[in-house]
């Protein structure tokens, strides 16, 4: 018996000791998380992706673009040319040279599956040519401006490895499988970090690429452990034991204080660009008429919302959250007043007696249904009928697929697909976005469509964010839909163990970058 | 009738019931809510992207012809491909399943020993004070869901008393046992890795302790009834009166027929632990079979719910067969179900 308590007493310590490992960095995300370049593009995958594999260029935290593989670039003058100029002392992981080739076989390989981020170049991206094995061009069907920043999601693949491991039964004839039964669980990167194991329902397991090309600090993890729970109570056991350094954003309100209180744990909040939308049908009586809009977005309480029911965010100006690189700041911004409410109502030919709403919110988000029985309350202020109807995701987006089928009103969190606004703009209001759960709008309106093709287009920075302000101030002016607040982001992590940039005020606005675990350090 | 007969009998009766099974799941999933397709590719995937992953899964198909194909390729073992995991389905399973399973024979184990000696005891000593203590625990035991005994534990044994592992099957600084039969101890064992496999067992013992309560409660609760019953028989008062001492009574003339109720209660218990493990193995990150049946409905991931449905039919027809076998072998007087009344 007492040999047998001994043997336990040391797997105890054992597993003590495990715990407490020097130099690893462990965070929990909601799973799943895909390591397959063409296929994740969630915050787990994006942050896993990021860690293995390297892009043309990298965000600053203004979400500018800085030379990383590419060492410059230029455009043509016709703005349907884009030329880089690539890094020679880049190693894969095997410790082969990256060279344009790479770059060529990523894009192509992206654009080919249609998957993960390929949206952001498809339509876009005529063709890619390696002109030498450090040049690489890009040629457009149409310009594309923000083109650099949406090379965040270019993640550069070793083609000569996925090569030999791609299987030849698939659905890309040729090309087979394109290497994604191998890229399932195996990474083809030249990142700062390669994947030791990657068990696809638990955890994924990257060590600390010791010939990175970049130099990387003594005190970076060496290596890192996506865990794949949101679970509170395993979230709060996991980094009360010094085994967790930073914890996924779902947990609630309740949940963050009580963690804060742990020794060593504190809680950051960053914006990372995302808002919530009540997204109002504008082709359906009586929310196509504007000041029937724009008197329920007189009404709305915004000041609880941002102190009551999503505390420590703030209310939105407009469609761009302010922290992305474009927003205008001068747009006007809503705030409640009822006596403009019921004069914009009395505008409105519709009596609301007889046209009672619709709004439909998103079962799997309970947050979401204190804001719509909040709406429900301040509409009932100016004689506004509301039905609160709570429908699972699935069900949302297949109801958002018809203009006919569309609700009244949906609620939905959204955040920008490239750091900037026209991103948002783009897939929340033209009309390429109208059959998807990104516009309950409705708006189909050309000379909109027009002003943000043209602001896409347009190459010059300056320029097109000048654009980009005149549809923000349109898009409020047509008041389609109502912002209610923008999300803050919050994560508790053991501030005694790790200097997290992002927790000091250094945020990078782009889902996953935050989690670059080479910035991140380990303290002794 | 013989056993083997039996089992022939039975074996063919469980095709019929794994094609209408099969029926039952293709229909509900096909006419659930939500283009799968579309939910795994994204609202910004291309149009010609989803065609094209809706005509490799034969979605573009009629409703019998998907069915043909499903069953075909399940005939030959290929399930398909998860649009969740994006791996082949009898990969996952392979995988998962095992690690459920562990966890389902290690709290079929305590739910059987415990349960039926706390059931035994409580039954031999009724009335009395330790009956009551039994019973009360029964009682919040059967009414308490296994996911909020594995709430409590983490909190008291991972937060407060740090004592047992809380998320995963094996610490990640010890080296895994090479895969043999999927079971993290078994493998441990085999391979003689004993750092492994104890710590194996540690991550066992939360997740596993959690799922048996509730279904050791119950045991008990029949066990002790049974017990009860069976106790007031004349066979027992004969017995009783030839002098036999109540030790032997108990073992020898008691407890084998009070067992039948629990027998039929246990299999169902077992069978009902894998497919009901979701929120446990959620709680402590168990790379579970049961969160990944829960996973591939949430996310209308056909192939992977039409396989979970059938594997859990399957089992639960597997352990019923065992079930009225240990029945039939408890009970001399049970012949299979044919002969009765002859």
């Amino acid at each position: 018996m007492k040999r047998i308590l001994v043997v336990a007493l040391a797997i105890v310590l054992v597993c003590a000791a495990v715990g407490l490992a020097d130099g690893v960095l462990r965070i929990t995300f909601a799973w799943p998380c895909k390591i397959d370049p063409a296929v994740g593009s969630d915050q787990a995958s994006s942050s896993a992706l990021l860690n293995m594999y390297d892009t043309l260029v990298y965000p600053d935290t203004s979400g500018n673009a800085l030379a990383h593989v590419a060492t410059s670039w230029e455009v043509s003058d016709d703005s349907l040319v884009w030329t880089f100029h690539l890094r020679n002392d880049v190693r894969f992981h095997d410790g082969t040279t990256l060279t344009a080739e790479d770059v060529k076989y990523s894009m192509d390989r992206l654009l080919t599956t249609g998957e993960g981020y390929a949206f952001l170049f498809l339509g876009r991206v005529e063709s890619t040519a390696a002109i030498d094995d450090y040049t690489v061009r890009f040629t457009f069907s149409k310009p594309f401006g923000p083109f650099l920043t949406t090379l965040y999601r270019l993640y550069i693949l070793n083609k000569d490895l996925v090569e030999a491991q791609t299987s030849a039964s698939g659905p890309y004839g040729e090309k087979g499988d394109y290497g994604k039964g191998f890229l399932t669980d195996h990474d083809a990167g030249s990142g700062p970090y390669t994947c030791r194991e990657f068990r696809v329902e638990e955890e994924l397991v990257m060590d600390k690429n010791p010939s990175y090309w970049m130099p990387m600090d003594a005190q970076a993890p060496s290596e890192v452990h996506f865990i794949g729970t949101t679970e509170a109570a395993t979230v709060r056991t996991l980094l009360a034991r010094g085994e967790l350094e930073i914890s996924d954003q779902w947990q609630t309100n309740e949940a963050f204080a009580a963690l804060d209180q742990i020794d060593g744990v504190d809680v950051m909040a960053m914006t990372p660009g995302q808002a919530f939308y009540m997204m109002i049908h504008n082709r359906k009586a009586p929310t196509d008429d504007i000041h029937f809009r724009k008197a329920m977005a007189y009404a709305m309480d915004y000041q609880t919302v941002v102190t009551q029911i999503f505390p420590g965010t703030v209310q939105a100006r407009g469609p761009v959250p302010q922290n992305v690189p474009g927003a205008d700041p001068t747009v006007f911004q809503y705030t409640r007043d009822l006596a403009k409410a019921r004069e914009e109502l009395a505008l409105s030919p519709y009596d609301p007696d007889k046209y009672p709403i619709e709004i439909h919110w998103v079962a799997e988000v309970p947050d979401e249904e204190k804001i719509c029985l909040l709406f429900m309350s301040n509409m009932a202020e100016i004689g506004i009928k509301v039905k609160v109807v709570k429908v699972p995701w699935m069900s949302v987006i297949d109801e958002m697929a018809q203009m006919e089928t569309s609700a009244h009103i949906v609620t939905v969190f959204d955040s920008p697909h490239f750091p900037e606004a026209g991103s948002l703009i783009e897939s929340r209001y033209h009309s390429s976005s109208a059959p998807t759960w990104e516009q309950n709008e409705w708006l189909l309106d050309p000379e909109l469509d027009a002003l943000i093709e043209r602001s896409i287009a347009t190459v010059d920075r300056t320029e097109r964010f000048a654009l980009y302000a005149q549809i923000q101030h349109t898009i409020v002016d047509l008041c389609p839909s109502i912002f209610p607040f923008e999300d803050v982001e919050r994560h508790a992590y053991r501030s005694d163990r790790i200097v997290w940039p992002a927790a000091e005020g250094e945020v990078n606005p782009i889902m996953g970058y935050p989690f670059a675990a080479r910035l991140i350090r380990i303290l002794p | 009738m013989s056993v083997l007969k039996f089992l022939i009998k039975r074996l063919i009766y469980s095709i019929f019931v794994l094609l209408g099974l099969s029926v039952l799941i293709f229909g509900i999933s096909r006419v659930l809510p939500g283009d799968p397709v579309r939910m795994a590719l994204g609202a910004r995937a291309p149009q010609w992207a989803v065609e094209n992953m809706r005509a490799a899964m034969h979605l573009d198909q009629p409703l019998y012809a998907q069915y043909w194909y499903w069953l075909s390729g399940a005939v030959r073992g290929d399930l398909g491909q998860s649009l969740v995991t994006r791996r082949q389905v009898s990969a996952d399973i392979a995988e998962f399943f095992p690690a459920t399973l562990e966890l389902a024979l290690f709290a079929g184990i305590i739910m059987a020993a415990f349960g039926i000696t706390f059931g035994a005891i409580a039954g031999r000593y009724r009335n009395r004070w330790i009956d009551n203590v039994i019973r009360i625990f029964s009682y919040i035991g059967v009414v308490t869901p296994s996911y909020v005994f594995a709430i409590l534990f983490v909190l008291l044994f991972g937060y407060l008393l740090r004592v047992f592992p809380t998320i995963g099957r094996i610490s990640g600084g010890i080296v895994r046992p090479p895969t043999i039969t999927g079971l993290m101890t078994v493998d441990s064992l085999l391979s003689g890795n004993f750092v492994a496999l104890g710590d194996a067992f540690l991550h066992l013992v939360l997740p596993g302790v959690s799922l048996a309560l509730g279904s050791l409660a119950q045991q008990a609760r029949i066990a002790r009834a049974s017990i009860s019953d069976n106790l007031n028989k004349d066979y027992i008062a004969s017995v009783r009166s030839f002098g036999v001492p109540e030790r032997v009574i108990m073992c020898k003339y008691l407890l084998k027929p009070s067992l039948i109720p629990t027998m039929s209660i246990l299999g169902l218990d077992f069978a009902g632990i894998v497919a009901n493990a979701f929120l446990v193995e959620l709680i402590f990150n168990w790379p579970g079979f049961s969160r990944y049946g829960v996973n591939a409905m949430l996310n209308k991931d056909l192939n992977a719910v039409a396989a979970v449905v059938m594997v859990l039919g399957m089992l639960f027809i597997t352990v019923n067969i065992l079930v009225d076998l240990g029945v039939a072998w408890l009970d001399p007087r049970v012949r299979l179900g044919t002969e009765r009344g002859k």
